[in-house]
């Protein structure tokens, strides 16, 4: 599980940057199904490029907390691509022809606002996905990120080699990504989870713990940007093993409800929820934007400079085009994956009973879960 | 006419029709989410919180512990170690500054100050003083508590009427004596009423610090299940904090009754 610290929806009215959006938001091509505005806005001042609601339009709302490849939708906001608000939209709005109604929360009261129906759509790992879709068949239209390094199990000189942490607790979330990350690590390392001990503790005061070097903490399993805020206050802990070790099993994605898909224009704001994080992703990449982008993205996320925000996202791998998304729905290992996931979930008793998971169109490859690549693929045949 | 009385049976029937209206509320509301979405756990029918209670109760599988055993035992522990550390400082500083002036003028400013202080602003800060281990969920509920009632106790010390105290001293009490006879005999039934008020946010400290840290107890449990769409478990689990709220509430106001009959008259 992910956890972030909270924060408001930002805005950003400076021009310059507005206007730079609003081109890049003309990048990609208009949906197969006609937009009823007619298409992308093209406006220099920013106040232009969010129009109040048409009437008849539909809205869906996708819940989502503060995470690197999530804030995405935040910054998206603050460049004024989409409009969060309900009743008004931006020019990727326009060109779906849907109001994204942006919900910002904590990553717990997102699951739970998305297990009550209380939003279309949610910013979950596939791990924390399985739970919600016993009750609420859920499509995976979105890989965004994979930790790759960005969870970590930091250690003290006490610990020379993980036999050493054998009688000591290591504090993380339990049941989250952090002691998957730890059990996977361990089997890898042909180690037995049960000589071992996880003990639940929040990340944040883990982290705090052991920066403090409060007695018995001495392993702890968070992620960033707990990982780098402690390697960089205290000298003496290193990285013991990391999520480098299980590359592409904790996947973030964007998830929706099947019903809601269903609904009118359900798809369209899927490949507009698509569009978004790959306008984002484009800046990021170029240099003219990027050092901006990853300011916009790490502003609330922690203090961390520029420099340690570039670390944080190449920790955490984006999927930032319509071609590495694919590749992670599609893949064959996805699925080898998602067994192992289900598994752990299941001997955890994280969720009742294993979610009957599936990978392709709703007909093809019915599943409680699913993985479903035709939005993206829906994406690029539009931007050819 | 307002505040005119009712009788008794008339009392409890409009008692028994605010909890068959919560039961029916309740009743309504979960059948209303299940005809949206039949499978749904955040609001879970009577049936489902049958299977919640007994997944409580039941030996578990996989630990082989019975959770409701282990968090009772481990918030039971952290509250009643917190309660009775809080209380004890608490009486003791506020009749100490009540007595003393030259007490009431080093404590009474960091107190009021303190009084203000939310814990739950400051579990940062218990954490890193206190560690995460039972010392911090104690200290964070004994500090919650402490400046509130440390005030009461004072307040009721400094209310009491000088004549008694002159009264005590004429039929030859020593310090100590008007101390404990007589002072405290008149603050004890405010200090329970006192604590009557600090039950609730007492376990509103344990909570939000089990929430973050704990890795046993009523918050860990609450926040586990709660991200797990679980609340089958987590409805029990807050009657459960509201039974003994309310049984806690009970006792001292019937302990009140017991020791300080004379209480109870002068309130009429």
């Amino acid at each position: 599980m992910k956890h972030k610290p909270f924060i408001q929806t930002r805005r950003w009215n400076h021009p310059i940057v507005a206007a730079a959006a609003c081109t890049l938001a003309l990048v990609g091509c208009g949906p197969k199904e006609a937009a009823p505005s007619g298409g992308t806005p093209s406006a220099a001042n920013p106040a232009d490029a969010v129009i109040a609601t048409p009437p008849g339009t539909p809205t869906f709302s996708l819940a989502w907390s503060e995470y690197p490849s999530w804030s995405v939708f935040g910054v998206a906001h603050a460049f004024k691509l989409v409009d969060g608000a309900k009743g008004k939209m931006g020019p990727v709005e326009q060109k779906w022809s849907v109001d994204i109604e942006l919900k910002e929360a904590e990553y717990d009261p997102c699951l739970q606002m998305y297990g009550a129906g209380n939003c279309d759509a949610v910013c979950i790992t596939t791990m924390d996905a399985l739970n919600p879709a016993l009750s609420r068949p859920s499509v995976v239209i979105l890989p965004t990120s994979t930790s790759f390094g960005a969870d970590a199990l930091l250690v003290t000189d006490a610990i020379k080699s993980v036999q050493d942490l054998k009688g000591r607790k290591v504090y993380g979330l339990g049941k989250s990504v952090s002691e998957y990350c730890f059990v996977r690590n361990l089997e890898a390392m042909g180690e037995r989870e049960k000589d071992y001990n996880f003990s639940n503790m929040d990340p944040g005061a883990a982290a705090v713990a052991l920066q403090q070097k409060q007695p018995g903490i001495d392993a702890i399993l968070v992620w960033n940007p707990f990982v780098l805020e402690t390697l960089n206050k205290r000298k003496d802990v290193r990285v013991l093993f990391d999520s480098t070790k299980i590359p592409g099993e904790i996947v973030d994605t964007v998830t929706m409800a099947q019903a809601s898909l269903e609904k009118s224009g359900g798809a369209n704001f899927a490949c507009a929820i698509a569009d978004t994080f790959y306008i984002v992703n484009k800046r990021m990449e170029d240099p003219a934007t990027r050092n901006d982008t990853l300011i916009a993205l790490g502003e609330k996320f922690s203090h961390l400079d520029v420099e340690s925000m570039k670390k944080v996202v190449d920790q955490t791998r984006f999927y930032s085009t319509p071609k590495s998304g694919l590749e992670v729905l599609n893949a064959a290992g996805t699925k080898e994956t998602m067994k192992k996931v289900v598994e752990f979930c299941v001997a955890k008793e994280i969720t009742s009973k294993a979610p009957t998971i599936g990978y392709g169109n709703s007909s093809s490859a019915p599943g409680a879960l699913r993985f479903d690549p035709s939005f993206i693929q829906r994406l690029i045949n539009d931007t050819k | 006419m307002i505040r005119r009385p009712i009788s008794g049976q008339y009392a409890t029937v409009l008692s028994l029709i605010a909890i068959a209206l919560l039961i029916a509320g309740y009743t309504w509301l979960s059948h209303r989410q299940h005809q949206r979405n039949p499978d749904d756990t955040t609001i879970p029918s009577w049936k489902q919180l049958a299977g919640g209670v007994r997944q409580a109760v039941e030996v578990n599988k996989r630990s082989g512990e019975r959770w409701l055993v282990e968090d009772l035992k481990a918030s039971g522990f952290r509250l009643a170690c917190g309660l009775f550390s809080g209380i004890a400082a608490a009486v003791a500083l506020g009749m100490f500054m009540g007595c003393y002036t030259p007490a009431e003028a080093f404590f009474h400013p960091p107190l009021a100050l303190l009084a203000q202080s939310p814990p739950t602003a400051a579990l940062a800060v218990f954490f890193v003083l206190a560690g995460t281990g039972d010392p911090m969920f104690v200290s964070m509920i004994g500090f919650g508590i402490l400046p509130a009632l440390a005030m009461s106790v004072f307040l009721a010390v400094k209310e009491f009427p000088e004549e008694l105290q002159f009264k005590a001293y004429t039929l030859g009490a020593s310090h100590l004596e008007v101390i404990w006879s007589v002072l405290f005999q008149h603050v004890l039934p405010k200090l329970l009423d006192a604590i009557r008020l600090c039950i609730g946010p007492a376990m509103v400290y344990l909570i939000a610090a089990e929430m973050v840290v704990g890795d046993v107890g009523f918050g860990y449990r609450i926040r586990l299940q709660s991200k797990l769409l679980n609340m089958s478990v987590v409805y029990p689990y807050l009657a459960l904090l509201a039974g003994f709220g309310f049984f806690a509430d009970w006792g001292l106001r019937w302990l009140r009754r017991t020791w300080c009959p004379w209480f109870e008259g002068h309130r009429g």
